[in-house]
């Protein structure tokens, strides 16, 4: 009863901040919509035994990006757009695109996937599941590859944002 | 949290509207930072259907590869906003409307 009620609560939140965000038009706005997302999203995690993930969304993305964001908000001193969306057809054609995928993903999920069999019950959670020992465990067992890869790309990350914010154009 | 009530469909109904919504966001909105946020949005989306899908086979690897969203994601944004800054240096603006030449 509580967790529908929480289920509620936060997808109808994440709905409504996710609107906020695209409609506002002040960017700092729509930063802090962005927040209201993360915190609803990562509420969702929790709900889906996700506990871990759910800290780091907050600590990563609502932490860290999100200041990031809103330091280039007040750095670049960006007013509001006058017309808010792109003008002409380009925005008929975006809502109608947009459209598109969305009935396409709605019938992916309301077809459970095609033909595949997805069990009715839910399987029962190993103990442990989604805390971070388990995620530790896996990380660096099966995924030990693809984590040395991630270094590598922050990295790269981190050289090519400091050679584009120090170089001169013209 | 011991039994799951909520059926994971109605996550992934939730998971594609802010996916939507996300690429409304990056198709119909004129400043390049807000078309930044709406890609974090649909970023967020797809992890959130993960993790679902995670707690539907009870495995661990859809959240572990969030985690690699999440490290995508931050560099995604470090570079991003770079160029950002780099742009609007060099043009006085941060309208995708106005940045159209790919000349210098």
């Amino acid at each position: 009863m509580i967790e529908a009620f929480l289920f509620a609560m936060f997808g109808a939140g994440a709905i409504a901040f996710a609107l906020g965000m695209v409609f506002r038009r002040n960017p700092v706005h729509c930063a802090l919509h962005l927040v209201g997302v993360l915190l609803s999203v990562s509420g969702m995690f929790v709900l889906l035994n996700a506990q871990f993930i759910a800290a780091i969304q907050i600590l990563v993305y609502a932490g860290a990006i999100m200041v990031l964001f809103l330091f280039v908000v007040m750095l670049l001193n960006v007013r509001g757009e006058t017309p808010l969306l792109t003008p002409g057809a380009a925005k008929g054609f975006g809502f109608f695109f947009a459209l598109i995928g969305f009935v396409e993903l709605l019938w992916v999920v309301l077809s459970r996937g095609g033909d595949e069999a997805v069990p009715e019950r839910l399987p029962a959670l190993p103990s442990g599941f989604g805390s971070p020992a388990e995620i530790g465990r896996v990380l660096y067992s099966t995924w030990l590859f693809p984590f040395e890869v991630t270094s590598i790309l922050l990295l790269i990350a981190v050289v090519g944002a400091v050679v584009l914010a120090k170089r001169k154009f013209f | 949290m011991a039994g799951q009530t909520i059926p994971l469909e109605y996550y992934q109904l939730v998971a594609a509207l802010l996916f939507t919504i996300g690429v409304v966001g990056v198709l119909v909105r004129r400043s390049a930072l807000v078309i930044f946020m709406s890609i974090e949005l649909m970023l967020n989306a797809v992890n959130l259907s993960l993790v679902a899908f995670s707690r539907l086979h009870a495995q661990m690897d859809g959240q572990i590869i969030v985690f690699f969203v999440m490290s995508v994601a931050a560099a995604e944004v470090a570079v991003g906003l770079a160029i950002l800054v780099a742009i609007f240096r060099n043009r006085e603006t941060a309208s995708v409307d106005e940045v159209h030449l790919l000349k210098g």
